[in-house]
Parts: C-alpha cells; structure tokens; sequence
C-alpha cells in the first residue's frame, strides 16, 4: 500500500461524484481548501445522472414540503444564472384532468405564492396555445417557472471548476476504508479500480456525499445513517414530444411529469422501497413500463404513438422515516450530519437528503461546516460566480459554413464558452463521429484529453454519443476506435465496446418492441452477427 | 397487372427465388421496400455455424441433421446439399465470385480484424482454414483519413494478437475533401463512388504502391467498386493487397444485391423498387390478388406468392408491446406471449425473438388461422424456427428456403 507521507496534503476529501460532492469540491476548493475529490465510478452516474433533469420549480413539493419548495425555487433561479449551459428554461404547467380534482388547484396554487414560486392560473385553453401536446381534456392549468437542467453537464462543470481551483480528483477509485485514530476520521484509503492498488490519503475532515450509498460510508466510520432506497423508473422518448414541462395538479404520484430535455422527452417516475443489495443494478419491470406509458399518455396522448428510447432507474438518496412504504412522504430536505456532534466521530461528515436542484446548496452547507471545522473564515460565492461554460462567449459564434459549423454548434450548447478548446483545424477532427447527436471527432479527442474519460459510457455522459436515436448503432465502434487509439490499448476498447453495448441493451430490452426491437435487431445483427463480438 | 409469381421483399431470398423462377420461364414480380440485409453484410454468407445447443459446426452437410425439429433446413429433407450447390451455381450465374463449399467452413476477417466461420466469402475477400493467418507476417493498414467506419486499430490489434506484426497508415486523397465539407458523408459507400473514377483509383493505387515496400500485406478497407467488381480484381492483381471488411454499408454487399437484381431483370423479371405490399385480398384459403403503396388500388395478381420480407428490422415482422404480427397478410406467428421471454438480458446472448416468425407448413406455405394458404409460400429470415445469429445460417436459410420454395410451387 502507498502512504502519503505529507500528513497535511488535503484539508478536506469528499467522497462521491455525483452533482452534491463535485458541488462540495468546487465550493470547498474556491475558499481556499486543498480539495481531494473520490469517485468509485464516474461523475454523476448514480442519482444524479438518474432522474427527470427536470429544473424543479418547486411547485411539486409546495403542498407537501414547505421548506424543500422555498429550496427549490431559491436554487432554480440560481442555477438560471451560474448554469446556463445547463439549463432549458422551457417552463412548466400543472394540468388538472377530469378525472382530478380540481378544487387542490387553489391548495396548490397556495401553497406555491407561500413558497415564492410563481404559479399562475391560466385558461386551459391557453395551456394548449402554449403546449399543443398536452391532454386536450384538461379541466385547468397553473403555469411555473419550471424548466429542464442537465445533470452530466451540471456536475462536469463542478469538476471543471473544482480542478481549476487547485482539486485533486480521483475517478474509478473507490474508498474501502475510513482511516481513524483515537475515534478520530484521519483519512480515507483508496483502490484504484483499474490497477487495485491500495493508497491512503489524509485530511483532518472527510465529508461523505456518496448518496444512497452514504449509508455504507458511514458504517465504515462507525456511524449509522439510516438511508431509505427509494427507486424510482423513467422512460426516455425518441423525440421531444412537448417544450413546455407537463405535471400533474395533483399530490405527488406515479409517472406525473414530462420533461423535454434536448433531443427527447421524459416520463417518470415510480417509486417503490428496494433493498440496498439492488442499488447498484436496477431494473425496470414490465409492469414498471405499463404503468408509466398508461399514466403518460394522460400527460400526451402522443405519446402512445412515440417511440421509447430507454427505460432506466435510480435511486433517491432519502433519509428513513418510519411507516412510509413508498418513500415519497420523505422530505427532499438537506440534511446535513456532522458526526463529531451527532456520534462523537470528529473529522467526518454527511451530507445527503436533498435533490439535484439544491445540490448548490448543499455543497454549500457542507463547505460552511468544513470552514468552521478548520477555522477558515470565507464565504460562499457559488450563487454568483458562474460556472465554466456558462461564461462570456459561451455561445457558438456565427460561423461562414453553415454545414461545417452545424457540429460545432452542438458543441458549443454542450460546453459553452470551452467548446472553443475543441480542436477543428483539419477534416479529420470534424469528422463526425456520432450522427444522432452531432459529435465530432476533435469533440471526442476533447473529452477523452480533459474530462476524465475512461470508457465508452464515460464519454457518452461527457458528449452524448450514443445517446440518441440509434442508441450507438454505429457511432459506438467509431467512439470505441477513438478511445483505444487515445488510451493505445485496444483490447480495453474492445471490452468496453461489449460493456457500453451492454449498458444501451439494459436499458432498452424493457422497452424492446416496435421501432426499438428493429433497431436493436441491426445493431445486434451488426455487432454479434458480422463483427463478432461476444 | 398480372404475373406468375409475385414475390414480396426484394432482398437475398427473394431475389434468389425471383432469379430461379425465371430461368424457369415464369414471369415474376418483385416487390422491394429498398432495404437488404446485403447492405450490411461483411461479404461472406453463413450456411451453418452452430448448433442451437452449442455445438460448433465445421461441416454443415454433414452436421445439418443436427438442427432442431422446427428448423427450416428440416423441411428441405435430403435436399441440403444439393440446394446448397444450386445457390453457390446461382450466385455465379450471375455473376458474383464466391469461394467456399458446404462441406467445410472457412474463416474470413470481420470489420474488428477477428475471424468468423463462413460458408461462402465473395471474392474481393480471401478465406483462410486458420485464425492466424498473417502469423509472423509484416502488414501495413491503409485507410482513409476520416473514415471512421474502418478501425484500423482494433483490427491491428487482433492482427497482432494473432502473431503478425502491423504498422497503420493513413492516406489523404484531395479528392475526398469533397465529401468531408460535410462530416457524414464520409461513409464506404460514399468513398466508393469517387474511387471508381479512374483517374481518381490510378492516384490511390501509386500511393498504395508507395506504402507498400518492405510489408508481406497490405491491408486496405473494402471501399472498391460499388458497380462491378473491376477495380477489386484490378488492386489485386498488383501488390499483396488484401481488402477487409467496413462496417456498414457493405460495398460488396451492396454490389452483389445489384448484380442479383440485374440478373434478375435480365431473365426478363419485373422489379418494384421503393414499393411496399400493403394488403392481400384472401379467398377459400387462397390469395387472390395483392396492393401496394405507389400502385394504389390497381392490385397484383398472381398464381403464387412468395413472402420473404424478412424479420423485423425489415419490418416483414412487427412487435408490439404483448404481440407479433405478419403486416401483409396477418398469418401466423410463432412467437412465445410472455415478453420475458423474448429477451437476453446479456446483449449478445441467443435473443430469443430472433427465432420467432411466420408459421409455414412442409412446403413452406404459410398458415393464417391454423390452416395453410393454398398459394402462399414463405422464405428466408421471415421463416419461424432458427437463431440466424447464434447458428450462424441466416444467408443459407434465405437461398436455400428460396430455391425449394421456388422449385415446388
């Protein structure tokens, strides 16, 4: 095992990828801390890369969750300004079908002015004016200022910044043990995934932001925190059947909000108690698929007719409370442990609960938690400083080919003002690479060259290939090509050619019929029949 | 309109029967929607791989008679070989170069540069008795710089796991940059066309030449001759040139349709390209008449029909969520109702919706409501009974199915 020998070389680890501990990173490294970033996997690929990516105006949890909606709505307007690369701001309507009932309209509405979210009242006929895919036989319709957030993005972002003020950062490298002296969290020790060599790194505070999988983290330390796994299942569609966010006027159920999101549109979601034993490989159910294509197409009959992209699951991070079977009477509240108070356990804290849309604030208590255990006297300005790619000239300038430019434009809503680092001096880095969703060979070198790629479905979460229509029907030998041309290892490329295969199939067997079981049939045929992979 | 024969799906299977039928003197139509699993092939066509239960095969004559009881291959009886022979005999009447027999498979290239079992390889290809065949040999790669579609990394290193030692080089011809003005243009076929020029192939092949000293092979990406095969035999004849296969599109794959096609009309056939069979009309357990898309209610009719639409991704079958229809004439499908059991949930495990197709009696003829049509046959990848993939026989199932079908009429 490697020990590092400079006791003092971070002032803070966290562990976790996800939107919560980049958004720690960032904000911990911008006050001054000497950050050390772990992730088992890569950034954002549990709950965070797991949900609607719908930029919560609150408005759901108006009625139920006082203090998560005020969160929400506060965060939702932040992240409009430090994120916009990030953001759609599409906004959303809460539609009252015949079937609801109609008198929770003025509850809800409410419940939204308390928070600070601005609900209107509209006339269903102008809802239909602003969305013309929603249910024609809505009885009423409230809009607000909800849109759609990126989460690959989002958390990128975070770590692009976090790593531009001085953070050391860690994928595919999973902490096995707590380090501890006299009941004291000294330090983490760390496999790296691909070379299983064992390191230790210190730091007088450790801050937990693994999510559902805190849980086991703190046991590590001795400490209980007792988790609820809430999984939740969406669809994804092929095409973007509505601009404007459609949800359901109505306390929190099943499968009632449909979010656009670039180039397709999401249903979602379910929620059912799984056992931490499942978290790390769900599954959607058929009945799963039924139950959210029947409620909807009550959202948009059209969406009967559209074909489905993908089924996925994730899983809440909530905190257990007792005699709530679904989880979903759980607040979405922050909730942060700070286990020197809390278990006696100095050098360690939790931070968990929450959502994507407060993530900001999150990293935000924590880091405040972090100043006060170190003595560091700064305040936060991640509510103010913009993130990278939501900065000057974060938008593509007006180019002199259309053609030529037509990827470079993708290029630049995907990472903003540093789309301009991409390389496309010559043919070969515009060539395309994945034609779905318009990424180019230097886009690719960009990614593989400085954003922690490692695989194909890291690459995919940095640039979306492979995330479109033809669910990396071809561009995955292509991205794979590259891959194993950067990394000069093929044999590794042709492994993660199989795995990242692999990963598309889970999530579209559930949904395999119609255009997705043709397609699959090709790709299958592609791949296994005439490439013979196995 | 009014023909002998119309046969619905224009890809190997129905052009293998459309060609037979008319060296018989029949007048046939076909009907093409456009697509074909040619287009996608790696030029070599697969008669029996595997066994379902796992077995490999190494002759399929002398294997096939262990393939499952619903196997199509079943319902050819003792005629496997000798329809095997006709198919080989066709595809040279027509003039397409194919090596390989039914008694012993070969192995070929696939576009990773590992090798793959086959029957029968077209002849811009070599086929080899081993894995290794560039065992201790020095090959150089060419390709195309920007053509993403030919990995020359992967296929080095499969090369090189295979004992040969691989240098990659790219070449840059002016007169692609054309094509690269816009980036997915850049595909095999696209390339082909401008290679074809003459001036434009002379230019590559002095390049070729000039990369070629010092190496054993020279490996290129099969991206020659889209219309006929001249410029293949030409770059063969000169420097130790071997093509490896592209991912899709499939030059040869593509040329070999065309020329299937050509022959076919050449005997005199009839092919709709860009059409679709929408309805059937059925009579007494007959069909009696057929419509399509661009000929609206002028129907077709026909003394026989022959289905050979193929699976799904060419829609001759349809999934829906708890069902799987035949759209033309609504027949029969064989295809278990539980969706779990459709699926693998490993991607390249058997998949068992690959099995599933069209009820056929021991003439092929399709059944609809349990009773078989009178008149219409099925054949080819629409045919209910075998994992094309998994048993490696997908090529071999549509002309062998084709020649009987059209042989017993």
């Amino acid at each position: 095992m490697k020990e590092q020998h400079h006791q003092s070389e971070f002032d803070v680890i966290i562990i976790g990828g996800g939107a919560t501990g980049a958004g720690t990173a960032r904000d911990c490294a911008m006050r001054g801390m000497r950050v050390l970033l772990v992730e088992r996997h890569d950034f954002a690929a549990g709950a965070t890369g797991r949900n609607h990516g719908l930029l919560h105006s609150g408005a759901r949890y108006a009625v139920t969750d006082h203090e998560s909606a005020a969160e929400c709505i506060k965060e939702n307007m932040i992240l409009r300004r430090i994120a916009r690369h990030c953001v759609e701001e599409n906004d959303g309507l809460f539609i009252t079908l015949p079937e609801d009932d109609l008198s929770y309209q003025s509850t809800f509405v409410d419940a939204c002015l308390k928070a600070g979210i601005n609900a209107e009242v509209i006339d269903p006929a102008l809802a239909k004016r602003m969305e013309p895919s929603v249910n024609p036989s809505i009885i009423g319709a409230v809009k607000v200022p909800d849109g759609s957030v990126d989460p690959f993005r989002l958390t990128l972002a975070n770590v692009i910044d976090a790593k531009a003020h001085g953070a050391k950062v860690l994928v595919y490298h999973q902490v096995v043990a707590l380090i501890k002296e006299q009941g004291r969290v000294i330090g983490v020790t760390v496999v790296d995934q691909k070379t299983k060599e064992k390191t230790n790194y210190y730091a007088p505070l450790t801050i937990s932001a693994g999510g559902i999988w805190g849980h086991g983290i703190a046991e590590m330390a001795g400490v209980k925190v007792d988790m609820y796994p809430a999984k939740g299942s969406l669809l994804i569609f092929g095409h973007r059947v509505n601009n404007v966010v459609l949800n359901r006027c109505r306390k929190p159920a099943n499968a009632d909000i449909l979010v656009p999101g670039d180039t397709i549109c999401l249903i979602g979601t379910t929620s059912s108690h799984v056992g931490f034993d499942e978290v790390d490989d769900l599954r959607v159910t058929p009945d799963e698929v039924d139950l959210l294509l029947r409620e909807g197409e009550k959202l948009a009959p059209s969406l009967a007719t559209t074909r489905i992209l993908r089924a996925y699951a994730g899983v809440r991070p909530l905190v257990a409370a007792d005699n709530d079977p679904t989880g979903r009477n759980i607040s979405r509240g922050i909730v942060l442990l700070d286990h020197e108070e809390r278990d006696g356990v100095p050098g360690f804290a939790t931070i968990t609960g929450g959502k994507l849309m407060t993530y900001r604030l999150m990293a935000e208590w924590a880091a405040d938690l972090a100043c006060r255990k170190l003595g560091i006297d700064k305040s936060c300005t991640t509510m103010t400083d913009p993130l990278p790619g939501s900065r000057e000239g974060n938008e593509a300038p007006t180019g002199k080919s259309f053609v030529m430019e037509g990827g470079r434009k993708s290029a630049y809503v995907r990472h903003g003002e540093l789309a301009s680092r991409i390389a496309a001096e010559n043919e070969y880095d515009n060539s395309l690479v994945c034609e779905c969703e318009d990424v180019s060979v230097g886009e690719v070198k960009y990614a593989l060259e400085n954003l922690d790629v490692n695989n194909m479905v890291d690459l995919r979460r940095r640039t979306r290939v492979g995330m479109g229509t033809c669910q990396g029907e071809l561009c995955a030998c292509r991205a794979a090509g590259l891959l194993g041309e950067a990394h000069n290892c093929t044999k590794k490329a042709e492994a993660d050619l199989t795995s990242f295969l692999n990963e598309r199939w889970k999530g579209v067997y559930p949904v395999a019929w119609g255009s997705a079981l043709r397609e699959n049939e090709y790709t299958k045929w592609v791949y296994d029949g005439v490439c013979g992979l196995k | 309109m009014k023909f002998d024969t119309v046969i619905i799906g224009g890809g190997l299977s129905g052009l293998t029967c459309g060609v037979r039928l008319q060296k018989q003197g029949k007048r046939c139509v076909i009907v093409s929607a456009g697509q074909s699993a040619l287009h996608f092939s790696s030029g070599s066509f697969d008669l029996l791989n595997r066994l379902a239960d796992g077995t490999e095969v190494v002759s399929p004559v002398e294997q096939v008679s262990g393939v499952d009881k619903a196997h199509p291959y079943v319902k050819l009886g003792d005629k496997f070989a000798f329809y095997a022979a006709e198919a080989q005999k066709l595809m040279a009447d027509c003039g397409v170069q194919l090596q390989g027999s039914a008694d012993k498979n070969h192995y070929h290239f696939t576009p990773m540069g590992t090798m793959k079992p086959s029957w029968l390889t077209i002849s811009d290809f070599d086929c080899y008795d081993n894995v290794a065949p560039f065992k201790g040999k020095k090959v150089i790669l060419l390709n195309i710089s920007g053509f993403l579609d030919f990995n020359t990394k992967f296929i080095a290193d499969a090369l090189e796991t295979a004992g040969a030692s691989c240098m990659i080089k790219s070449i840059n011809l002016p007169e692609l940059n054309k094509l690269r003005v816009s980036p997915t243009e850049m595909r095999s076929t696209n390339i082909a066309k401008v290679i074809d020029k003459e001036e434009v192939f002379n230019k590559l092949v002095s390049v070729i030449i000039g990369f070629s000293d010092g190496f054993d092979v020279v490996a290129l990406p099969a991206v020659f001759g889209l219309a006929s095969d001249r410029l293949v035999k030409a770059l063969k004849g000169m420097v130790n040139i071997k093509l490896m296969p592209t991912m899709p599109p499939s030059v040869p794959g593509i040329r070999v349709q065309q020329q299937l096609r050509r022959e076919f009309e050449r005997l005199g056939g009839c092919y709709m390209l860009g059409d679709t069979v929408e309805k059937a009309e059925i009579e007494n357990g007959k069909v009696k008449k057929v419509y399509t898309t661009n000929h609206g209610n002028i129907g077709i009719t026909a003394d026989a029909y022959v289905l050979t639409t193929g699976s799904f991704f060419s829609n001759g079958l349809v999934a829906h969520s708890h069902d799987i229809i035949e759209p033309v004439f609504g027949a029969d499908v064989d295809f278990s109702e539980d969706r779990a059991d459709w699926f693998d949930a490993n991607f390249f495990g058997k998949q068992n919706y690959l099995t599933f197709g069209v009820a056929t009696d021991e003439k092929f003829r399709v059944k609809k409501n349990g009773k078989s049509l009178e008149n219409l046959y099925a054949a080819g990848s629409v045919l209910s009974g075998f994992n094309p993939i998994y048993e490696g026989c997908g090529a071999g199932v549509a002309m062998l199915t084709s020649l009987f079908v059209a042989d017993n009429l």
